[in-house]
């Protein structure tokens, strides 16, 4: 393993580019003939600089060399090239520095879009808003390109691919409490996945948040709702969920703090809560904690 | 008429219930008192029986309007007494505890072995109540893996959905591929002719 070989060879392939394209560029203004090729060869020279880099583990010199070579290559008008090399420098600068990965993938999702590739725009969203997820933590920004995929597979019906980022920017939302648009996403969802053979054992999952989501708001709109689904999807009426969303409803109007816990300990004791929901049972039990902490 | 039909319905009514504690008596008794119960009982059935056939004269010098009446209670009393009769049969050749006691138990109703019978029905009720316990707990957690597998079921089933996508998508744009490269070939056949 001989990294440190590997990385002094790379830094004499991106000196050799560098000065093949400043060369170039001094030529003739840059695009004829000889110095085409040149560009060219400056630009393979950048990738396989990239790569010995990446060998070497140093992430940021190799994003770096990618970018460099796909900016080449839009000069080239080689616009899917272009695109690759942005996300090759997304994906080494992901593990070294999230925000250039950002502007990179940022960079080649333009390029795809103006090609109409839409459904690898989306699937690039979907990492950047992965990496506002885990390591800048920036959950508004994931949110919004969470749904930005959602609307480019809906455009190229992928309804599927669109359900699961519409499920994760429902999943932020009620998180964030922006609960009118986590209800208004879940019951799309529910409604869409409810014909569907395949999916019909998922859509009680998700009535059952979008009703948690109702509770949160109000308890009457929460009842209404249950109804509501019951009517139009009867399989939902039997399963545990909807039994234990009634038991909460009934210790919520009797405001009765330790009802709560129980009907919420069985459930858990059969299948457990993760954590969105443990966080929004947590809300809702804290407006019963708190009605009637008034009451005293 | 009717008053004598009456009489009759009281007199059936007494003999009747005799016989019935009677009949109660005899599986406790044995021996001696046995047969003699049982003839009783005999007699007071054979009283019975003429008792009926008394009533059924009576019924037929009533006029038919009143009639029917009667002979609807005449009826019930023929089905009362035929019960009686099988009841009587089933009394003499049932055994009762008393009878069942000697033929088994040494000291039948001593309390040392009461006690012993408890002690082991205590046992072998906690034995039950044991397993039902040990059946429980195992079907909950028989149910608990049966939710978790329905879970993964789920994700899989939407897994393989947008899998069917993609792999729909693919055929299309290879068909539209197939489809260019036709048209390209077409082309360059047409090229070379020229």
């Amino acid at each position: 393993m001989d990294t440190s070989g590997k990385e002094k060879e790379a830094m004499q392939l991106m000196a050799e580019a560098d000065k093949k394209v400043k060369s170039s560029g001094s030529f003739l203004g840059g695009m004829f003939g000889g110095s085409h090729h040149k560009v060219e060869d400056a630009c393979e020279m950048y990738a396989r600089a990239a790569n010995m880099f990446k060998m070497a583990k140093n992430w940021t010199a190799a994003g770096n060399a990618f970018c460099q070579g796909a900016r080449l290559h839009m000069q080239l008008q080689n616009k899917l090239d272009s695109a690759t090399s942005f996300v090759d420098a997304g994906n080494a600068y992901k593990k070294a520095d999230p925000q250039e990965a950002i502007n990179c993938l940022n960079a080649a999702i333009d390029i795809y879009t103006d090609m109409g590739r839409f459904t690898i725009a989306a699937k690039h969203h979907i990492t950047i808003a992965e990496i506002y997820e885990s390591e800048l933590v920036d959950i508004e920004k994931a949110i919004a390109h969470y749904e930005q995929a959602a609307d480019y597979y809906k455009g190229e019906e992928s309804n599927s691919s669109a359900n699961k980022c519409l499920l994760k920017v429902g999943h932020y939302s009620a998180q964030l409490e922006q609960y009118p648009k986590a209800i208004e996403i879940y019951e799309q969802v529910a409604t869409n996945t409810m014909d569907n053979p395949l999916l019909k054992y998922n859509a009680k999952e998700y009535f059952f948040k979008a009703s948690l989501c109702h509770f949160i708001v109000d308890e009457l709109n929460a009842k209404l709702a249950i109804e509501k689904y019951e009517e139009m999807f009867p399989a939902f009426a039997d399963s545990r969920e909807c039994k234990l969303l009634k038991k909460l409803l009934d210790a919520h109007e009797e405001q009765n703090c330790e009802a709560f816990t129980e009907a919420v300990k069985e459930f858990d004791s059969i299948s457990r809560l993760d954590q969105w929901l443990t966080t929004m049972l947590l809300r809702i039990k804290k407006t019963i904690q708190g009605d009637s902490g008034d009451l005293k | 008429m009717s008053s004598d039909f009456e009489a009759y319905e009281q007199d059936f009514g007494t003999l009747t219930a005799e016989i019935t504690n009677k009949i109660g008596r005899i599986p406790k008794l044995g021996g001696e008192e046995k047969t003699q119960l049982v003839l009783n009982v005999d007699k007071q059935l054979e009283e019975v029986r003429e008792l009926m056939e008394q009533m059924d004269l009576e019924v037929r010098e009533i006029p038919i309007q009143s009639r029917a009446m009667y002979q609807s209670r005449l009826k019930s009393y023929k089905g009362e007494l035929e019960k009686l009769e099988k009841d009587f049969k089933r009394s003499r050749i049932a055994y009762s505890d008393e009878v069942r006691n000697e033929l088994l138990g040494e000291e039948g109703g001593s309390s040392e072995s009461q006690l012993i019978k408890l002690r082991e029905e205590r046992a072998h009720l906690l034995d039950n109540t044991e397993k039902l316990e040990r059946s429980s707990r195992r079907l909950d957690a028989g149910y608990q893996i049966a939710v978790e597998t329905e879970q993964v079921g789920q994700e899989i089933l939407a897994n393989l959905n947008t899998d069917r996508e993609k792999i729909q998508r693919s055929r299309e744009r290879l068909r539209e591929t197939d489809a260019n490269l036709g048209k390209s070939s077409r082309i360059l056949t047409g090229m070379l002719r020229r």
